[in-house]
Formats: structure tokens, sequence, C-alpha cells
């Protein structure tokens, strides 16, 4: 408690290790995205129809193209 | 004890990308709610006065109103969770990004950009259409036009921070203006370089509410965004855990 001003997260040299693992996190991410506000059937076939009509507010609302 | 949290992982970033993701996104959500649902309402009633049923998809077949309400809220909710995991892994791997700010103007200003490239570009670019404007036949054209564009406009946000480290030599007030001087150039040649939308405007759509939903989804966006440049700054930050232990001693 003596000097708590000097944080070690503010210098230059400022990295932070990013583990393998980390890109699939990226990946499942990028999916869960797509499949909210892109899937039109490629994947999901016939249950896309209600994803998409679910989501559908979703989709119009954060900008996506649509219809 | 508070200096274990000072240096940061990245699984802890994560979590509190996870976490930021998730309240920013109930919260555009709820905008969703509150500002983006009249106009949606006011495009399908022109919809719905149309003689013929035209569009590819129905509305209202497979769910009511109220039900994709809730859909739009949760799909906010659930892009956000993921936009922050994303959010998360490019705070930690920004080296250049604001390298002698603290934490907390790092992730906002990292959210701020994203915002400007993922979001502000594309409305500028390819605005947002409420339900009963697109065309079925060109969207897979325009979702191509729409994710390219976002991804050079984060390749801009990329390349203006590179540039940025790269005039270290020069004074601050130049280096930014060299830098904002850059990023206006680059943007201009994007919005020029890409082909404009296929789609004409239906004839019975008001601009009225057209432009009110544009705005409102990017009122949307924005929270999504910037609240979560917020919210993740503040979890990562430890300067917000220091003032609460000072005050308490
Ligand atoms: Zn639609």
């Amino acid at each position: 408690m003596t000097s708590p001003a000097h944080s070690p997260a503010v210098s230059d040299n400022w990295v932070i290790p990013i583990p393998k693992w980390a890109y699939a996190v990226a990946l499942v991410a990028l999916t869960v995205t797509w499949l909210v506000l892109q899937e039109n059937g490629i994947a999901l076939g016939h249950a896309a129809e209600t994803v998409h009509e679910f989501f559908h507010d979703g989709r119009h609302a954060l900008g996506v193209p649509c219809h | 004890m508070p200096t274990n949290t000072d240096m940061p992982t990245y699984k802890g970033l994560l979590l509190r990308g996870v976490g930021a993701g998730a309240v920013s996104g109930l919260f555009a959500g709820l905008v969703g709610v509150l500002v983006v649902e009249a106009p949606i309402r006011a495009a399908l009633a022109v919809e719905a006065a149309r003689p013929t049923e035209a569009a590819g998809h129905e509305h209202g077949e497979l769910f009511s109103r109220g039900t994709q309400v809730v859909g739009g809220v949760l799909a906010a909710v659930v892009v956000g969770i993921a936009v922050g995991a994303l959010f998360a892994t490019a705070y930690a791997g920004s080296r250049r990004w604001f390298t002698s700010k603290a934490p907390f103007v790092r992730a906002v200003t990292l959210s701020a950009a994203v915002f400007g490239a993922a979001a502000l570009l594309p409305a500028v670019k390819y605005p947002a259409n409420p339900p009963a404007v697109g065309d079925p036949d060109t969207v897979e054209y325009r979702t191509v036009l729409y994710l390219g564009l976002i991804a050079a406009g984060l390749l801009v946000a990329f390349g203006a921070s590179y540039l940025a480290s790269r005039l270290g030599h020069l004074s601050q007030p130049v280096r930014s203006t060299a830098v904002a001087l850059a990023v206006v150039a680059a943007v201009v040649v994007l919005l020029v370089a890409f082909p404009a939308t296929p789609d004409a405007v239906p004839a019975d759509m008001p601009g009225s509410v057209l432009w009110d939903f544009r705005l409102a989804s990017l009122a949307e966006t924005a929270t999504l965004w910037l609240g979560l440049g917020v919210g993740f700054g503040l979890l990562v930050d430890p300067a917000v855990r220091k003032v609460r232990q000072v005050s308490a001693v």
C-alpha cells in the first residue's frame, strides 16, 4: 500500500501471451455471430428458417443485409 | 493482492470481454425494443399493405411479433457475447494501440475504432434497411459488399495504429494529424471504390420510416460497441478497484 500509483499494465512493452485455444474461441465467436446474423440455410438447412425468423428483428436492427 | 490482477491473463480478459459483451448486448437489445421497434412496425405495416406476398419470407408466420421482439433482444445479447470474446482477443493482441494510456482509455478507444469500421462505415455506404425494403435476389451480393467493407474498415483501423507506431519520431499533434488525414483519405477511397447498393428503395416506403429506422439502428450498434468498450474498460482497469480500496480505508 506504499506506492499503488504505478501500474505495470501501463508500459511500452505491454504484451499479453495469447494461448493457442484463443483461436478456437475466436472461431466459435465468429460462427455464433454468423449463425445469428447470416445463416440462410447453408449449415442448418430447413431449420435455418426458424433461426432466421426468430432473430429477424436483430438482423435488421444491427444493420445486417436481409431479405 | 491487487497487484495480482494488474497483469492480466488472456483468460481473465476473455471472461471480462464476454461479461461486458453480454451487458452491452442487453443494453443494445433494450435500445432495439424502445427505439428500433417502432420503425420496424411501421415498415411491416407498409409490407402488409402490399397486394401480393411477393417478399421472400413471410413475417409473423413462424413467430408472433412479441416473440420476434424477444428474439431481437436475444440476438443482440448473443452477438454482444461473441464480439466481446473477439474484442478481448484483439485487446490482448493490440501491442501498438495507445500503449502509454490507461487500460480504460485503451479499451474505449479500441471499441470506438471498431464501431467506426464495423458499424459506422457500413451505415454510411450501405445504410440499414427495415423489413419490406430489401430485394431477396440480391441479398448475397449485398452481404458480400457489407462484409467486404467491414473487413476493409478494420484494415484501415489496424493500418492507422501501425502508421502511428511508425511515426513515433514526430511530435504528438503532427503525428495525430498525419494519422487522421491518412484515415480520412483511406475512408474516402473505400466509399468511392465500393459499388453502390444494387437495390432501389420501394416507392411505397416513406422516407421518414426509412431514416427513422436507419438512425435507430445506428443507435443500437453504437450502444453495443461503445457499451462493450466502456464495460470492458471498467473491468480491466486496475485503477477502478484502487479508488474503491482507497475510499474504503
Ligand atoms: Zn428481413
